[in-house]
């Protein structure tokens, strides 16, 4: 209750200002306008042993723009992250483009703030030593590092809270405590796997107009995975809908919704038209995909 | 939290409350069916013994301490820094883990002689002897507690950019600690029992000599004294890192 009511302050003076402030589309928002893409892959693909979990994969992704990639289970949408992220290299053969230059995935490693799918917030740390870590990593002295974070702590609903540690955090808070971990590590692309994955409806509501409140005062250019086509179209820019493994791109959507959205687009008939392309989109791939599985079921 | 405190101090009442129980059936057996005291002697008597030579058991008590603690610490010492390089250098624990385990096959009691032989019936075979036996448990539980470390986490430190140092000082050595500090805590009881046995195969002092030295002048009441002592000595140790245990793993 006590977060909620955070945020919920929090929020007014923002709801505030965006009526205030007239509709203004993002320029980096249409891909069109990107004259360099950030991040570009071309015929992306990674198997392991007999599976192969990506194939072909193309996308590009501009300066500042928040494109959601929905897909059904299974179809490789982690293992696109950790390739961005630097973790897993690719098969050879595919382009990864990151500013304009051709590189590896390794020479990615500590040039993207990653978020994944759990908290990962080490126990032994407090809120702030928690958000600091990636600071640290790179050398920060504390105090400085420190400094920082707790500047940031009101915008991320945990005034207050900086000197608690993970066990005595609700589910919503350790989400934004990473959150603010991957803010602080500031890098042009940020990559969130389900961040509000594990969240209750109420809360991850909250959270995602947050998040767009947080990143159009920043500005970075996020990649968001998400199960959740609601959360894709409110949030995204652009929607990536992935194929049933292997994965690459089935469809590309633009979100052509106006900016700042409010919580009531969702029942908008614009908002529904693209949920409905996008779930008949969806629907299909889960089917094959769900197919598949039956069909190497009766194989065994 | 708040539910484990009275928890444990309901514990502790029942702990002290058998050790009450325990002292008086003794007390009464002894009494009771005047036992000789080769047999059991009473507990008031090997207290009254305590008393009486507590110059003896205290400096006896501090030579056996000493060894006991700098071949603890060594051991740790090499425990932990053996699981360490293990980590840091994959390659090594195909060497280092079968020969550890080889060498710790045979009771450590058993090298004995050698080690007496070694390095004299002073101070340091004890220490040899002591260190021996902590540091295989604590770099077990130690290279257990660093394998346990989560795969993800390693991951979101290396997308930061971490390297391997960075990666064990603040990953992996925290998420092993409550291994480590588990296996530092069974190894104090162990590092007592040790110095004691080894002193009693040759020492010039230390509880375990001058249990030794009583059992040759068929003195018992003395024997137990010192065995009271030597329990004690242990038990305070094992209670000391197991409250720097609860102090340092605060967020268990």
């Amino acid at each position: 209750m006590r977060e909620m009511a955070v945020i919920i302050q929090r929020d007014l003076p923002s709801v505030q200002a965006a009526l205030q402030t007239s509709v203004t589309p993002i320029a980096a928002g249409s891909p069109e306008a990107a004259a360099k893409p950030l991040l570009e892959l071309r015929a992306v693909t990674k198997s392991f042993g007999p599976v192969t979990a990506l194939a072909d994969f193309e996308a590009s992704v501009a300066p500042g723009e928040f494109v959601t990639v929905v897909g059904p289970s299974g179809c490789g949408k982690s293992t696109l992250f950790n390739i961005v992220a630097g973790l897993e290299e690719p098969d050879a053969g595919g382009i990864l483009r990151f500013e304009g230059n051709s590189c590896h995935a390794a020479d990615l490693l500590g040039r993207v703030s990653f978020m994944p799918q759990q908290d990962l917030l080490l126990p032994w740390r407090n809120v702030v030593d928690n958000a600091i870590l990636a600071l640290e990593v790179e050398g920060m002295p504390r105090a400085e590092a420190r400094a920082k974070a707790l500047k940031m702590l009101p915008e991320f609903g945990l005034a207050g809270f900086e000197k608690q540690y993970p066990h005595q955090l609700s589910g919503g808070m350790r989400q934004r405590v990473a959150l603010m971990r991957t803010f602080l590590f500031e890098r042009d692309l940020m990559l969130l796997d389900e961040p509000f994955g594990a969240l209750d409806a109420l809360t991850r509501a909250m959270m995602q107009r947050w998040l767009l409140d947080v990143w159009q005062k920043y500005r970075r250019t996020i990649l968001f995975i998400t199960h959740d086509v609601d959360e894709a179209i409110f949030l995204g820019d652009r929607v990536l809908v992935m194929t049933a493994r292997p994965g690459s791109v089935k469809l590309e959507q633009v979100v052509d919704l106006p900016r700042p959205r409010r919580p009531e687009i969702v029942t908008a008939p614009e908002f529904v038209r693209l949920k409905r392309t996008l779930l008949d989109a969806i629907e299909e791939e889960s089917m094959k995909s769900f197919q598949s599985a039956v069909a190497e079921e009766k194989a065994k | 939290m708040s539910a484990a405190l009275p928890s444990s101090s309901l514990a502790v009442q029942r702990g002290v409350l058998g050790a009450v129980l325990l002292v008086l059936c003794w007390e009464g057996l002894a009494r009771g069916l005047h036992l000789p005291s080769y047999v059991l002697p009473a507990v008031s008597d090997i207290l009254a013994g305590v008393w009486s030579k507590r110059a003896l058991l205290s400096e006896a008590a501090g030579y056996t301490l000493l060894e006991a603690l700098v071949g603890y610490g060594l051991g740790c010492l090499v425990g932990i820094g053996l699981a360490v390089a293990i980590t840091m250098l994959p390659v090594l624990r195909t060497v280092i883990l079968p020969a550890a385990t080889a060498i710790n096959a045979v009771p450590v009691v058993g090298y004995s002689p050698l080690i007496l032989l070694w390095f004299g019936i002073g101070v340091v075979s004890k220490m040899v002897m002591v260190a021996m036996a902590v540091s295989f448990t604590v770099f077990l539980s130690t290279l257990a507690g660093l394998d346990r470390v989560d795969r993800r986490a390693v991951d979101l430190m290396r997308s930061f950019g971490a390297g391997r140092l960075s990666i064990l000082w603040r990953l992996r050595l925290p998420t092993a600690l409550p291994l480590l500090l588990a296996g530092m805590r069974v190894s104090t009881v162990r590092s007592v029992i040790i110095a004691i046995i080894t002193e009693m195969l040759g020492a010039y002092g230390g509880l375990g000599w001058v249990i030794y030295q009583a059992v040759l002048q068929i003195d018992f009441v003395q024997v137990w004294s010192a065995i009271f002592v030597a329990s004690a000595a242990s038990l305070s140790f094992f209670g000391l890192i197991g409250l720097l245990e609860r102090k340092i793993l605060f967020w268990k």
